[in-house]
């Protein structure tokens, strides 16, 4: 609640600092978001990528596995997806979804999957290797947008678009809020399921509480960090891939733009709780929305939103350790 | 161009885009001597860079700039650290907060500023090449050695500098010794957190100065112009053994790669995704093979 507060307050000193009209702006920020339909559905389907990322982060962070490579995962899904579609132009939607999505969770994945196996085989840093490989990824996909798959009738710098009828149904015209809200709100349903239900989350939580621990009880930890690496590779590109069948329909130029580190954000909030990740998005959306609207109707760049995420991430750990869940709930605290 | 003219070339432009990865590299060396891993360094070389050329176009003096750069970085530096170390933070979430907040505030300053989320080219004086006009007619070496601009040769009395502090000054003992024991620091009746603290402001001061050493030459702030400078000098202190002199070495292998795509770049017409990648790629596969070598000296034992 306290980074909540800050975050908010934040914003609030940002927008008196930098906008000549402090009211004017404050109103576009906080109030015109909610103030209609078509916001409103915007964002909710900003929530989607938000919460199925935010899933991938909390299973790598609650086996203390860093995955700071989030953006160049759900970029490669999101091409992956689009690709797969493409290729298959008249079959049966369901197929083409499934195919596609399960083709993004396999390239998100598998470069989720380099970090863990070079972690377990050499010993080399998850963070560092997953943000490197991240960012390469990021300007190869850049160039396959831009070169090889550039849609040919278009001056923009996108790939063709999927055919409209393999897409998710609009369920909230005109706003570009889809059907894929339901498969978010069902894998963090399961997510939870998953880590508190499970042998497999428990044994997770239990590597990422205190890894020799874990070994001792016989838990085989190095597996521990190459699963949860893919994982949560596999779930930033199913989000990668959700959006494309959602929203946008192609992948242009810098299409993940800062999602994978908004998830971080995201799931620091909820602690790593894959049920909590509904209103953590729901409040990160709400936060995106209003420097949108802000830009669109003031003189702020939409960048403040940038400054308040710091803000976030500055105080968010402060208070409570993003793995202090599992030490909470050891203690009989809250759960 | 003969053989010996391309070298020299690609070991002049070497050295001079070694510059801003020494800066970086030396203040992330103080960070990692007193046992914490700063993600921070490539938004701090950022904010560095943008406000030296904002203070030098302002004051038309190169001097003010390189100065503000600094405090500016060190004053992020001083946030990133209270919060780290005063309030128990995770230093990677929280380094992770130091970088987004640079790229989202030069962007809204600069927009506020200027009018621009783009480049700003900005009328600043020229920098001073104190040892082109008498040494740099030497062939080969002239170019090499005597062509820089005279933050360059700062960057070199930094690596001499962060030796001396490191080794030869109380505080430089205390800090290694508290990357290296800090239970120890505390029983002689020293603060561990307040060297870890120095550590990072330290790592402020630098990577300003990697950030003017970025803007300054040019006239110029670009958008994102630390370009993974930050996480390459991260490398760079773990490939070096977290020794000042091999740290500025695998810099410049670092900069003669970035030299040398540069110049394939005009040769060969290759996309400019893969000569951006290059630093990345570079940095990934030294990491491995670092790694590697690592298991198997280990193994060997």
């Amino acid at each position: 609640m306290a980074t909540i507060a800050a975050a908010v307050a934040s914003a609030c000193l940002l927008i008196l600092l930098f906008s000549k009209d402090f009211v004017g702006s404050l109103y576009l920020f906080f109030i015109a978001p909610l103030t209609n339909f078509y916001y409103l559905g915007n964002l909710v389907a900003t929530m989607v990528p938000l919460i199925v990322a935010g899933l991938g982060v909390a299973f790598a962070f609650e086996s203390r596995n860093f995955n700071l490579g989030g953006e160049g995962q759900i970029y490669a899904g999101a091409l992956a997806a689009t690709l797969v579609a493409l290729l298959l132009p008249e079959s049966p939607a369901l197929g083409v979804q499934l195919l596609s999505c399960a083709a993004a969770a396999v390239a998100g994945g598998l470069i989720g999957a380099f970090s863990g196996m070079l972690k377990r085989r050499l010993g080399v840093d998850e963070l560092i290797s997953s943000f490197l490989a991240s960012s390469l990824i990021v300007l190869f996909v850049d160039y396959l947008v831009t070169g090889p798959f550039q849609d040919p009738s278009s001056n923009f710098q996108t790939t063709r678009a999927i055919a409209p009828a393999a897409a998710f149904a609009r369920i909230f015209l005109p706003s570009s809020l889809s059907s894929g809200i339901f498969v978010a709100l069902l894998l963090s349903l399961a997510g939870k399921a998953v880590m508190d239900r499970t042998r497999f989350g428990f044994e997770l939580k239990l590597c990422g509480a205190n890894r020799e621990f874990a070994q001792y009880a016989g838990i085989d930890s190095g597996s521990y960090t190459l699963v949860p690496m893919a994982l949560s590779g596999a779930l930033h590109g199913l989000a990668g891939s959700l959006m494309i069948f959602g929203s946008y329909y192609k992948v242009m130029r810098g299409f993940s733009s800062g999602i994978g580190w908004s998830a971080i954000a995201v799931s620091l909030i909820a602690k790593n709780n894959p049920l909590a990740l509904i209103p953590a998005a729901a409040f990160y959306a709400y936060l995106d929305s209003g420097a949108k609207s802000v830009m669109m109707g003031s003189d702020l760049s939409s960048e403040i939103v940038a400054i308040v995420q710091a803000v976030i991430f500055l105080f968010i750990t402060a208070s409570r350790l993003p793995f202090a869940r599992v030490f909470a709930s050891r203690k009989g605290g809250s759960e | 161009m003969n053989w010996l003219g391309a070298a020299g070339m690609l070991s002049g432009n070497a050295i001079a885009a070694m510059t801003p990865l020494v800066f970086a590299a030396m203040g992330g060396l103080f960070t990692e001597l007193a046992g914490m891993l700063n993600i921070a360094l490539e938004g701090l070389i950022l904010v560095g860079a943008f406000f030296a050329i904002v203070a030098a176009s302002v004051t038309h003096s190169l001097l003010a700039g390189f100065i503000a750069g600094s405090l500016a970085a060190m004053t992020l530096a001083w946030v990133y650290g209270a919060a780290t170390i005063r309030l128990k933070a995770n230093i990677f979430v929280t380094g992770l907060a130091a970088n987004i907040f640079a790229s989202g505030l030069t962007v809204v300053l600069s927009n506020q500023w200027f009018g621009t989320k783009g480049v700003i080219a900005l009328k600043a004086p020229e920098l001073t090449r104190p040892f082109a006009g008498a040494l740099g007619g030497i062939p080969f070496l002239g170019q090499v050695l005597f062509s820089h601009d005279i933050i360059a040769y700062l960057s070199w009395l930094c690596v001499l500098a962060t030796w001396i502090l490191i080794h030869n000054t109380s505080a430089g003992i205390r800090m290694r010794a508290t990357g290296a024991n800090p239970e120890a620091v505390a029983a002689s009746g020293f603060k561990p957190d307040a060297y870890r603290l120095l550590a990072i402001v330290l790592s402020g001061l630098f990577c300003g100065m990697a950030g003017a050493s970025l803007s300054l030459p040019l006239a110029a702030y670009v958008p994102n112009m630390s370009a993974g400078r930050g996480w390459i000098a991260l490398v760079a202190i773990y490939l070096g053994a977290r020794k000042p002199g091999r740290i500025a070495l695998a810099c410049f292998v670092f900069a003669l790669a970035e030299s040398y795509s540069n110049y394939a770049q005009g040769l060969l017409r290759i996309p400019s995704e893969f000569m951006l990648a290059i630093p990345y790629a570079a940095t990934l596969i030294a990491l491995v093979a670092g790694s590697m070598a690592e298991r198997a000296r280990r193994g060997n034992r």
